[in-house]
């Protein structure tokens, strides 16, 4: 049986096939996300990824922002369902998530059977997430990934004080036009997206093993700034931005019994 | 009447507060506003004035800005925004409580944004339930009821007062008894509670009591059905999409400790020689309540021992944005929650937002997780 996951988030659209609840057989990553046509190109990636037909797909699921949009799946659920029992399925002992997406932050705390215990979402602000690397790996004119590896090189961490987006922009551009060394600019950004994140994070309680998602978790100098900032070791996956998409599957596949009476 | 038919009546007066206020102007009768959160309404009844509840509206803000920074509560930017605008144009006054810094800065700012309005302030003191602050409460009432007197030219008795204390009494008692009917009747949306108290500011308490109390008895003819049981908390719990969230996903607010709904009903004014002392002796026992002082945070247990005794699986904080007095409580109530091993939620919320996109989730993911 294969069961179908898609996660329509703010700025991407990911899919993910599940052979049986176990074993992932496709995947696909589209840049555009609510309102595009992202989530299409996405269904149609996975499905000639996973070199199967749609209709062999008999179970489905949608999450992320753009679920209430996408009208073709069996179940809508929320992207933190999702993202735990992604999470989970990737990190079977995981107790604590922290998804970082395009326009919010998520902290997870789970259970030792899984359950979730508890969440928190960041107030609908661009500081501590994706939108805020973006802003600022634009002022710098390099990519958020190469923002996230040259953040390592840096000697020193500049301090990017201001808490909101539009503050810390202006800061950025003063710390530049003062001669601050890029890298230790980059890593002050880096800095400022994780101490953002703790505190969000340790309000569900950091209990290990905790891993990191969504689209921000593939930044590498995000993930350093994080483990420093929580003083605990951060599991990734190469999926983590699929975490949302794969629970979905999941989900989906848990579910399909009550499809199918 | 049927229950829908008496649903439908409270619905009517919820969403159209301005007919309300034109009706008893039609009538020759004189509206007094009353602003959150509480307000001596008694006072203003016995007068032969109608207190008019005015918590703002979901409007966007545009000329309250003139006064108001941006981060302050929207309940007192819409309030001041819909003063500006002339929506209540045709009040005779506003009353105007000191219970949060920012109705400090609504009274101060509407006696200049919306002259032709007179305000009137009610100072309550913080430490209210000892002798002198049932002292300061009756002098703040005295001036009350004085200032209506000269913006309104109706006069003001013990006697009266007593007479309209026995009335608001009773509508406590029928609200009470409501709330704990409410409970057991889930096919009442959780938008029809809502307007059923909304509507109770912009009635008469005579005329709200006489619906309340058929809708009582229409309750008892209804079969109860099953959905998720929570108990609400916050200052304000009105917004129609996030009621119709509550709806959609199979929630059922069996009880709540929203300052707009049940923490208005909870305490009765005793019986006294004044009615003045009464009145005082009703502020001094209120309590939990973000806005009553209570070093305790007693109102965190409350809502623990609430939820448990209507067997709700989850509490859900509607918190008002910019609300200091809330978010100072939202700790102590949390923690209560998880002590007591029910889940507990926070959503905040204001006046203008159009998108709950967020609250939508966070609601999603309670119930998939009681479920679960």
């Amino acid at each position: 049986m294969v069961s179908f996951g898609i996660d329509i988030g703010s700025t991407t659209s990911k899919c993910i096939l599940l052979r049986d609840g176990q074993e992932i057989i496709g995947s696909s990553l589209v840049v555009g996300g609510i309102g595009t046509d992202g989530p299409r190109k996405a269904v149609q990636q996975v499905f000639e990824a996973a070199g199967i037909s749609p209709d062999e797909a008999s179970v489905s699921a949608v999450t992320g922002y753009g679920r209430s949009s996408w009208k073709d799946a069996d179940f809508q659920v929320s992207e933190l369902t999702c993202h735990a029992m992604g999470g989970r399925f990737i990190f079977p002992e995981l107790r604590t998530l922290i998804d970082i997406g395009g326009q919010d932050a998520k902290a997870i705390a789970l259970d030792k059977s899984g359950m979730m215990k508890n969440f928190l979402m960041n107030d609908k602000c661009a500081a501590g997430t994706g939108r805020f690397l973006d802003v600022m790996a634009t002022i710098l004119q390099v990519s958020v990934n190469e923002l996230g590896t040259l953040a390592l090189t840096a000697q020193e961490h500049a301090s990017i004080s201001s808490t909101c987006t539009v503050f810390a922009e202006s800061e950025v551009i003063s710390q530049l036009a003062s001669g601050a060394d890029r890298t230790a600019v980059m890593a002050g950004i880096c800095d400022s997206v994780a101490t953002r994140t703790a505190t969000l994070a340790k309000r569900v309680g950091i209990v290990e093993p905790v891993c990191i998602s969504g689209g921000v978790a593939r930044n590498a100098g995000v993930r350093a700034a994080l483990e420093k900032a929580l003083g605990v070791k951060l599991l990734y996956s190469e999926l983590s931005q699929h975490f949302g998409a794969l629970g979905a599957a999941v989900y989906a596949y848990r579910k399909s019994g009550a499809k199918s009476e | 009447m049927s229950m829908n038919e008496l649903l439908a009546r409270f619905h009517d007066v919820a969403a159209n507060p301005s007919a309300q206020m034109k009706k008893y102007l039609a009538e020759g009768k004189k509206v007094v506003l009353t602003a959150p959160v509480y307000t001596p309404e008694e006072i203003i009844h016995s007068m032969g004035l109608v207190p008019m509840g005015a918590w703002g509206g979901d409007l966007v803000l545009d000329r309250a800005k003139e006064y108001f920074p941006a981060f302050i509560c929207s309940i007192m930017q819409s309030i001041l925004e819909l003063g500006m605008k002339g929506t209540y144009d045709g009040a005779s006054a506003i009353v105007i409580p000191s219970l949060c810094d920012s109705l400090k800065c609504l009274g101060q700012n509407w006696k200049y944004a919306v002259p032709g309005i007179p305000f009137i302030p009610m100072t309550y003191p913080q430490n209210r339930n000892n002798e002198v602050g049932k002292t300061f409460v009756k002098a703040g009432y005295r001036r009350v009821a004085a200032d209506l007197e000269k913006a309104t030219g109706a006069v003001f008795s013990e006697e009266a007062l007593a007479e309209s204390i026995k009335v608001y009494n009773k509508h406590n008692a029928v609200m009470r008894k409501l709330d704990e009917a409410l409970a057991s009747h889930p096919e009442v949306t959780n938008a029809q509670r809502s307007d059923v108290y909304k509507s109770a500011f912009f009635m008469t308490k005579e005329e709200h009591t006489v619906l309340a109390e058929k809708l009582l008895s229409a309750l008892n003819e209804t079969p109860a059905s099953g959905k998720v049981k929570i108990v609400t908390s916050g200052i304000l719990c009105d917004a129609p999409s996030l009621l119709e969230s509550f709806d959609a996903l199979g929630f059922q607010i069996v009880a709540d400790d929203v300052a707009a709904e049940s923490r208005q009903y909870r305490t009765d004014a005793p019986e006294k020689p004044e009615a003045l002392d009464a009145l005082a002796e009703k502020f001094a026992a209120m309590d939990n309540c973000s806005v009553l002082f209570d070093v305790e945070k007693k109102r965190a247990d409350l809502i623990v021992k609430t939820a448990q005794e209507r067997g709700a699986k989850a509490v859900v904080l509607v918190l008002t944005k910019f609300c200091d007095p809330e978010e100072f409580d939202a700790v102590p109530v949390r923690r209560a929650c998880e002590a007591a091993d029910l889940p507990f939620v926070l959503i905040e919320v204001d006046r203008q937002m159009a998108d709950l996109g967020q609250a939508r989730t966070i609601l999603e993911t309670l119930r998939d997780s009681l479920n679960a």
